[in-house]
């Protein structure tokens, strides 16, 4: 069990937090995903912690960007 | 509409850039909330193999390029899994002109005897009150449905819009009547309705009022405002498909086997591309082999062919002008700088939130007040006198908020201002620029084509006119721009002696045989215009102000310098000093190097000069005046300036503009005249400040109204008289814009 913080840039409005929660819950292994449209900020948990990349991957489909630290 | 034909799409005939078996369909969208709703549509539909599409926010369309196995139905279901919906025709008919015009015409028709037995006594027949209520029934369900619908939609979002208001003030109007005609005395046969100022007394043998005619009259004008607006609608997204029309569909690729014509869209990078002189390049690429002029002033700006041969660059979307030209394909399909302006077009539209009309605006106080206000009637009547007197006042209230003249403020004006407009060769293409609220404080201007007439003209000569004769006739086998304005100025000084034998020397000039004389016309250097001649301090002014010069020898002798530029149209500096006494600061933006743009600017009185912009850093300055708080028109009249004139709060195309650019304005100018610009924005200052003054006459007189509903004193008389005096007050208002000037 494995809980990380992402941050997201480019989300505006409550359709973009259901399609980036949409994306990243279907990352194998993801249990729960919470988004904070104000901050951008996606905090997922998972049973094995996911990759920087299938992250990034599910976000670009979504439509948005991961802001990289 | 068009026939539809897969699915329940709208189908389009097959344009240019199709390939065999695709199909290009319009998708109308619901849902989405903001631009990156559009980008995701955008995506997952592009995921489907085959399928190009594009997603505009703003008009709420998808435009989708489809593969002959992709049906209408897996794209619904593609959008659909994403979130959002597809309006299918027989909804989107409430859009539809002629479906508008048809509810109105019917509720119109139906609504006259309605208004007529409850308005003249003597007509009331015996059960006048249910043929009122059979047909306002009709009226109010079928005829306001497109606003009942719209009104329950902003309901499930919270919000409320004038449909809200209409939708309430109709079904109040017909339920209050309907319940009277159904469950009181009002229904008995051989009722009839009293007109009076002031309510009767609530005693026996008085029927509550019906106010069936006020539920239809109020339906009709709304629908007829409705209609009248949406008939004067353009379609949009014209600017991109006469982007896309203008790469071609075909190209000759060189193969071992020899040439052969291929759809444009199968070129590969490294392909040798052939290309015939007057043909449209097909791709970005080098030139291998061949010399030609090339007119690239659609995407660059720059109003002189340029000359290329073998290493240069060739844009896709130029035409080749006098040569053939072979060239090795470098960008191709969505890389060309053709599709990154397409793109830039795209961006643009998208990124504009559609403009909350003015009607709504006041609609979305007015209605809460409204409401409140009926409900403090309730309640007031309710706990003192009784709540049967109580829910007559606040019906009364909601009946009488809803003006009818609320229909016609906006389109009424729209409607005069644009004809107004178009007597004066503005053309308004979507009337709701009109009605933009906010007032433009800065206009960029694009050089070529729209400060100066975009048409090489001879401006400064030096030496005498025989030799101009001489240089007129060599040049006139030329379709250059430079040797056309020569042969044009030398033709106004005489007429021009036969052309003998000639020859280009490319990137220098032409020499030739005139009239027995040796005749040498190009470029200073290659004739030999040294720097002591008396002449080359001419030469060097004329070339610092932008201008292209070409020197004339005959037989051996410099006889004449000219100086060619595209020339300043005479009506540029009065007109930008009209900007600037309207409070509009002028920017200049053009492709044309600096010294040309500054001269040019320095001639009309501009201090703000962007000279190499490309079309995308046309967008950026409009971009970064939007950002510092600037509201920004665009006036141009190129494809380059295209992306920029759909960015623009306010775009306004040349009439001798291309297409592309004209489908990307919001206004077009017939007169080929800046001064037609300030005109436009009086004229739109001036209609919007009528719908303001045509929203408070429709307000006005239901405002003063409800004070008497609420105390229980409306009447039909009165509710009628209010909206009889609001209408023709608007009406007339708006007319006044006709004698605008």
């Amino acid at each position: 069990m494995s809980t990380t913080v992402w941050t997201v840039q480019g989300m505006t409005c409550q359709h973009c937090v259901t399609a980036v929660t949409e994306e990243v819950s279907l990352i194998p292994g993801v249990t729960a995903v919470a988004v904070e449209l104000e901050s951008g900020q996606v905090t997922v948990t998972a049973d094995s912690e996911p990759t920087a990349e299938a992250v990034a991957a599910a976000i670009d489909e979504a439509g948005y960007s991961l802001v990289t630290a | 509409m068009t026939t539809p034909t897969t699915g329940t799409g709208t189908a389009r005939s097959a344009g240019a850039g199709l390939g065999v078996d695709e199909a290009l369909l319009d998708l109308h969208l619901t849902g989405m909330t903001c631009a990156s709703c559009a980008n995701r549509i955008e995506k997952k539909l592009n995921k489907v193999p085959g399928v190009v599409a594009t997603v505009n926010y703003a008009t709420e369309t998808a435009t989708v390029r489809a593969p002959a196995g992709v049906s209408f139905d897996d794209l619904v279901t593609v959008v659909e899994n994403t979130g959002y919906g597809v309006r299918l025709p027989d909804t989107e008919a409430v859009d539809d002109p002629d479906e508008l015009g048809r509810r109105w015409r019917i509720s119109a028709v139906l609504s006259v005897p309605v208004v007529l037995t409850s308005m003249v006594m003597p007509l009331q027949f015996v059960g006048w009150q249910w043929m009122a209520f059979l047909l306002t029934t009709i009226v109010v369900t079928w005829g306001a449905a497109p606003f009942h619908r719209s009104a329950w939609v902003n309901a499930r979002h919270g919000t409320t819009s004038m449909d809200t208001l209409v939708s309430i003030g109709v079904l109040a109007a017909y339920l209050w009547s309907s319940v009277a005609v159904l469950f009181t005395s009002a229904g008995a046969l051989g009722m009839t309705m009293q007109m009076s100022w002031l309510p009767k007394a609530d005693e026996a043998g008085v029927h509550p009022d019906l106010y069936f005619e006020s539920a239809a009259v109020v339906t009709t004008f709304l629908l007829l405002g409705r209609w009248l607006e949406h008939r004067a609608k353009a379609r949009s997204g014209a600017a991109l498909r006469a982007l896309l029309d203008l790469a071609p569909t075909t190209a000759w690729v060189r193969t071992p086997a020899g040439d052969t014509e291929i759809p444009a869209a199968h070129v590969k990078v490294g392909d040798l591309v052939v290309v015939k002189p007057g043909e449209r390049i097909a791709t970005d690429g080098v030139v291998v082999d061949g010399e030609s002029a090339v007119d690239a002033s659609m995407l660059t700006g720059e109003s002189v062919p340029v000359e290329v041969g073998p290493g240069d660059e060739v844009a896709g979307g130029t035409v080749v002008q006098d040569g053939l030209l072979v060239l090795r394909a470098t960008r191709v399909g969505a890389d060309t700088a053709l599709a990154r302006i397409t793109a830039l077009v795209t961006a643009a539209q998208s990124g504009k939130a559609p403009v909350q009309r003015l009607a709504d605006r006041v609609s979305a106080v007015f209605v809460p007040v409204v409401l409140v206000i009926a409900l403090l009637t309730l309640l007031g009547w309710g706990l003192t006198t009784g709540w049967q007197q109580g829910f007559t006042a606040a019906v009364a209230v909601l009946v009488i908020a809803c003006p009818c003249a609320l229909g016609l403020a906006t389109p009424t004006a729209l409607l005069v201002g644009t004809g107004r407009g178009a007597g004066m060769g503005i053309l308004v293409r979507g009337p709701e620029v009109l009605e933009s609220t906010r007032r433009v404080d800065t206009v960029v201007l694009d050089k070529t084509g729209t400060i100066t007439t975009g048409v090489m003209t001879v401006l400064r000569r030096r030496g005498d006119d025989d030799a101009i004769l001489l240089a007129g006739a060599i040049e006139s086998g030329s379709s250059h721009p430079v040797a056309r304005a020569l042969t044009e100025y030398a033709e106004s000084h005489g007429r021009l002696p036969e052309l003998g034998s000639h020859e280009a020397v490319r990137g220098s000039g032409v020499s030739g045989r005139v009239d027995q004389h040796d005749v040498r016309v190009g470029r200073p250097e290659w004739i030999g215009v040294g720097t002591s001649h008396h002449w080359s301090t001419d030469v060097a002014q004329w070339r610092h102000d932008g201008m292209t010069v070409v020197a004339v020898e005959v037989d051996g002798t410099l006889r004449a310098v000219l100086a060619i530029a595209d020339e300043v149209r005479g009506s540029s500096a009065a007109a930008i000093a009209q900007l600037r006494a309207l409070g509009i600061e002028p920017v200049m933006v053009t492709g044309d190097a600096t010294p040309v743009a500054e001269n040019v600017a320095a001639a009309v009185g501009i201090t703000d000069v962007f000279a190499d912009a490309r079309p995308e850093d046309k967008v950026a300055i409009v971009a970064r005046l939007q950002s510092q708080g600037r509201v920004v028109a665009v006036i141009g009249d190129g494809i380059n300036d295209a992306a920029a004139l759909a960015a623009a709060d306010l775009g306004i195309a040349m009439g001798s503009g291309t297409d592309v650019a004209i489908e990307a304005a919001d206004i077009t100018l017939l007169r080929d005249d800046l001064a037609a610009a300030a005109d436009a924005v009086r004229l739109s200052r001036a209609t919007l400040r009528t719908i303001k003054q045509n929203l408070a006459w429709a307000f006005g007189y239901n405002i003063a109204a409800i004070p008497l509903a609420a105390a229980g004193l409306l009447t039909p008389i009165v509710a009628g008289l209010a909206m009889a005096f609001s209408s023709v007050s608007v009406v007339a208002n708006s007319l006044r814009l006709r004698r605008f000037r």
